[in-house]
């Protein structure tokens, strides 16, 4: 029998406890947003346009109302005035775009909600929906994508990076490397549909939706609705996988919202899949250029990389990676500069390692070029550039492991074996390629609180809003209050997902633990000051003390300030406010988990199938609380990876923008058969600055770096160097 | 406009067949008159007038009367309250809905539900004994954290059962390549496949 996988512990690791929710995930008991059963529901299907940008003439809804059990079509002519427009995220607001739903007769994009019917059944909303009639004109020339002539270039002159003199460096250096890379758009596709329920009772709105962040949704909502905060609760306590794509308060909420009120019934939407390529944002594609000078030793003497980001007409959004590309290896100089190209397009948004996916895969793909023309092993190249120190404002890490990660990852891959010449390794008919990458990812934390309650029977029970994605945040919870109190891990329990609860930065950024684990830890050293208990007390001493007070029980909210942020700033987090800081945005220091990744691939010398032999990555990231669901947030991140590199795309219409894969059929996400031999390292690693915690966070930076050292392993086997992602096998033909 | 089951007689093979009273119906919605009144012939569609039929689910029989485009899968989880099954893409794509069907893994969301009359169909809530003992298959998923988000297991489990018993869970390889119609964004596939293994070990499928 196969023993599991993840690590038992190690160095500054916790337990690798079981899934709090474990029992009832694999039982069908837990309840997704979508799966609460509330009484005389009515049932919601979008109608989105099937036009690119333009204008709605008119509609005829004959049909649809003719529809056996319709009850009500929600279109720009008639929900007037009861939505109204508020800023985006992107501008200090909440929502995840700045197009007021069902605002107006124009058109932005394609896959824009431009209608939605409510019916008795799903099948009668489903059907109504299909029989709307929307009489529209298209713009002649849409800008459809990051290279359509019509598209509005802008330099993002704040994200601008300059150590140096770049060009005077460049243009003297030894060895130089110039080279542009692609990589494409792509959507999150979580398992779970974006799903929305809402129900009124009297004047207050309860809102059942998976979100990576409960608060955003209610602030943001009782913005639109004009309906005070605290008649206002969200409640997602399972959420079936989020990926940055539940982040914030997209269109559909407000509508789900209005139709129940006119109704005076729960209304329930879960938008198909593939209205879900446009319900909510995605990775936006990108092109970038990446110029590097080094001495014949492998030091770098310049380094430059550009970055353009496909942004939408409504909104200026940019993940801005060369800020973080830039600060990463020693050398003196630097520029670093970000750009976005405005299309017709739904506005973009997060996708696991929103920047360090793309402009690390242009990175580290460069780095291979240098390493190969300087006929230097890659991993030495790392070395030779490897600092403790960032480059452009000379400010410390607070703790960086990178080279242990590449020997570590490096001996268990049994990298020593490589022939380094491309083309040098072969089995048969398959050419053999090893290549490796690193991995980087910002250690980042926001503001956040928690409530632990500690009873005289000897349970604990631990409250946030944060959200159990399929991370581990419930059973990380349990543990921080277990550990902190010495109460036996079985008797805590935990709520999280539910906009009553203290207040949680949002689940992204890889924050969510590092931030929760923080407010926790804070919480129990209050409970265990009022009780006179020391630290390391033992349980029954605990108990003792809980009983000596005569109270039932001993409660305190800890809030946890996030490095970098104003004591003046803890109050956001009352109103939906609270987001990620850190990486390269700190005044002080710069803090980021590190890892490395290699890949063994093999094409076929005459199919050019590509296929993924095995991958191994080495990640050392703080403290890890939970080495089991550590392991395989890794794992699915280094999964994700080889998706990012073979597989996904989002085709693009050249007519209108229309996403033309739009499903799971076509738009390609690694599925078992894809996968093989892959092993996630975790690097123990012990950082006290970094934050309360010493946590740096897991979620994305197994993703990082995946890419490159795919693209290496195919220039190693091939020769070919392909700079545009997803490398495909007509591509080697 | 369904209803949920009145009297049905249980095969008396199985112990744990029994029935199931109308709880649920009082939460299922009617066409309110108004709506059956503006509706032309023509647009509407038979579903008031379908027959009820019986539902034969995790050895419970349930009695209902559903529009007939309705599939299994919204069956399932909008009229009998059995939301264990997934909808992740309703179109045959990603296995999330898997069920059971006459022991036989099948995708609910290319099932109409009507097609299943006789049919005994057994969803993720019909695993576990009624004490509360876990299937091996669901042990496994838990000893080798086979998921993340869970919302692809139920289907996942399912579907390893149905590979077990098809006898495509020799190797890693086939059990790879006959659980590909699962798909699992988070990416738990290592350990996927490792939890079948180590049911299909324990000689259950
Ligand atoms: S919901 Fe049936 S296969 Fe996806
Ligand atoms: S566990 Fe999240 S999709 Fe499989």
């Amino acid at each position: 029998m196969t023993g599991p996988l993840f690590p038992q512990g190690g160095p500054n690791m916790g337990q690798p406890a079981p899934r709090y929710e474990g029992r009832a995930k694999v039982t069908g008991e837990a309840r997704y947003p979508s799966d609460v059963r509330l009484p005389r529901t009515a049932h919601a299907c979008l109608h989105l346009s099937r036009i690119g940008r333009g204008t709605i003439r008119g509609f005829d809804l004959t049909a649809a109302r003719a529809v056996h059990g319709v009850i009500d079509i929600l279109t720009h002519e008639t929900v007037g005035d009861a939505i109204r427009q508020t800023p985006a995220i992107y501008q200090g607001g909440y929502t995840s775009d700045s197009l007021l739903p069902l605002g107006s007769a124009e058109i932005a994009h394609w896959g824009q909600p431009i209608a939605m019917v409510v019916a008795e059944t799903y099948e009668a909303a489903r059907e109504a929906a299909q029989r709307i009639v929307v009489t529209t004109a298209p713009h002649p020339s849409p800008a459809v994508d990051i290279n359509a002539p019509g598209a509005e270039t802008r330099a993002l002159e704040p994200m601008m990076v300059q150590a140096g003199d770049f060009d005077a460096a460049y243009a003297a250096g030894p060895i130089r490397i110039d080279a542009r890379y692609t990589t494409p758009a792509q959507h999150q596709n979580p398992m779970e549909l974006f799903a929305t329920q809402c129900v009124w009772e009297g004047d207050r709105l309860t809102v059942h939706e998976p979100s990576q962040y409960v608060n955003s949704v209610k602030f943001g909502l009782a913005e639109q609705l004009g309906v005070p905060a605290d008649n206002i609760r969200v409640i997602s306590t399972h959420v079936g996988g989020a990926f940055g794509a539940k982040g914030f308060l997209t269109q559909r909420t407000a509508l789900v919202a209005i139709a129940a009120r006119r109704l005076g019934r729960p209304v329930k939407l879960v938008a198909t899949r593939e209205q879900g390529f446009t319900v909510s944002g995605y990775r936006a594609e990108t092109r970038q250029h990446v110029q590097l000078a080094a001495t014949r030793d492998g030091r770098l003497t310049a380094l430059r990389h550009e970055g353009w980001e496909l942004t939408s007409r409504a909104d200026t959004v940019a993940m801005g990676g060369a800020s973080m590309t830039t600060r990463l290896y020693a050398c003196p100089n630097i520029l670093g500069r970000v750009n976005t190209v405005a299309a017709d397009r739904s506005t973009p948004g997060f996708m696991r390692a929103p920047g360090e996916v793309p402009y690390g895969f242009a990175l580290e793909t460069a780095l291979d070029e240098l390493a190969d023309r300087l006929g230097m092993d890659p991993v030495e190249l790392r070395r030779v550039n490897d600092t403790q120190t960032e480059p452009v404002g000379g400010l410390p890490y607070t703790s960086r492991s990178l080279m242990r990660c590449f020997d570590v990852a490096a001996a268990t891959f049994g990298w020593s074996g490589r022939s380094p010449r491309p083309g040098s390794m072969r089995e048969g008919d398959w050419l053999i390629g090893w290549g490796c990458a690193s991995a980087y990812y910002p250690a980042q934390a926001g503001n956040s609180a928690a409530r632990v309650r500690l009873t005289a029977d000897g349970t604990a029970h631990v409250a946030s809003a944060g959200h159990e994605l399929g991370q581990g945040m419930t059973t990380m919870m349990a543990q921080v209050a277990a550990e902190e109190l010495g109460v036996p891990l079985e008797r805590v329990t935990v709520s999280l997902g539910d906009s009553d609860l203290p207040p949680a930065v949002v689940n992204g950024g890889s924050a969510g633990t590092a931030s929760v684990a923080s407010a926790i830890m804070i919480a129990c050293d209050a409970i265990r000051a009022r009780l006179g208990v020391p630290r390391d007390a033992p349980y029954a001493a605990l108990r003792a003390a809980v009983a000596a007070s005569g109270l039932a029980f001993v409660e305190e909210l800890g809030e946890a300030r996030a490095h970098g942020r104003s004591p003046e700033s803890l109050p956001d987090m009352y109103r939906g406010r609270a987001l990620p800081l850190g990486g390269v945005e700190l005044p002080d220091r710069v803090q980021f988990a590190m890892g490395a990744q290699f890949v063994e691939l093999r094409i076929h010398r005459w199919t050019r199938e590509i296929r993924v032999r095995r991958a191994v990555g080495a990640f050392a990231a703080g403290r890890i609380i939970n080495p089991r669901t550590s392991h395989s947030q890794l794992l699915g991140g280094m999964i994700w990876g080889i998706g990012s590199a073979l597989h996904e795309h989002t085709d693009i219409d050249q007519r209108n923008a229309a996403y033309t894969n739009a499903n799971l059929a076509d738009y390609l996400v690694p599925v078992h058969a894809d996968i093989s031999e892959i092993q996630a390292i975790l690097v123990s690693e012990e950082d006290r600055l970094v934050n309360q915690a010493g946590v740096k966070g897991v979620g994305e930076i197994g993703v990082v770096g995946v890419a490159a050292a795919i693209s290496n392993a195919v220039f190693h086997a091939t020769g070919r160097r392909l700079r545009d992602l997803p490398i495909k096998l007509e591509h080697l033909l | 406009m369904d209803t949920e089951k009145h009297d049905t007689t249980a095969p008396s093979s199985n112990r744990r067949r029994f029935l199931v009273g109308s709880a649920l119906s009082g939460t299922v919605p009617f066409l309110p008159h108004e709506a059956e009144a503006r509706a032309p012939l023509a647009a509407r569609p038979p579903g008031d007038a379908a027959p009820g039929f019986a539902l034969h689910v995790n050895a419970h029989v349930y009695q209902v009367a559903l529009d007939p485009r309705t599939t299994l899968l919204d069956a399932l989880r909008e009229h009998l309250d059995l939301t264990g099954v997934k909808k992740g893409c309703d179109h045959g794509q990603c296995g999330a809905c898997t069920v059971l069907v006459e022991g036989r893994r099948e995708l609910s969301c290319l099932s109409l539900a009507a097609s299943m009359q006789g049919r005994e169909v057994t969803t993720i809530e019909g695993l576990a004994t009624p004490d509360g003992r876990l299937h091996p298959m669901q042990q496994a998923f838990m000893n080798h954290d086979a998921f993340q988000c869970g919302y692809c297991t139920p289907g996942q489990i399912l579907s390893a059962i149905g590979c077990i018993r098809e006898g495509h869970a020799g190797t890693p390889v086939d059990i790879r390549e006959y659980m590909s119609g699962n798909l699992c964004r988070c990416a738990a596939y290592p350990n996927i496949v490792a939890a079948i293994e180590q049911a299909r070990d324990q000689g259950e499928g």
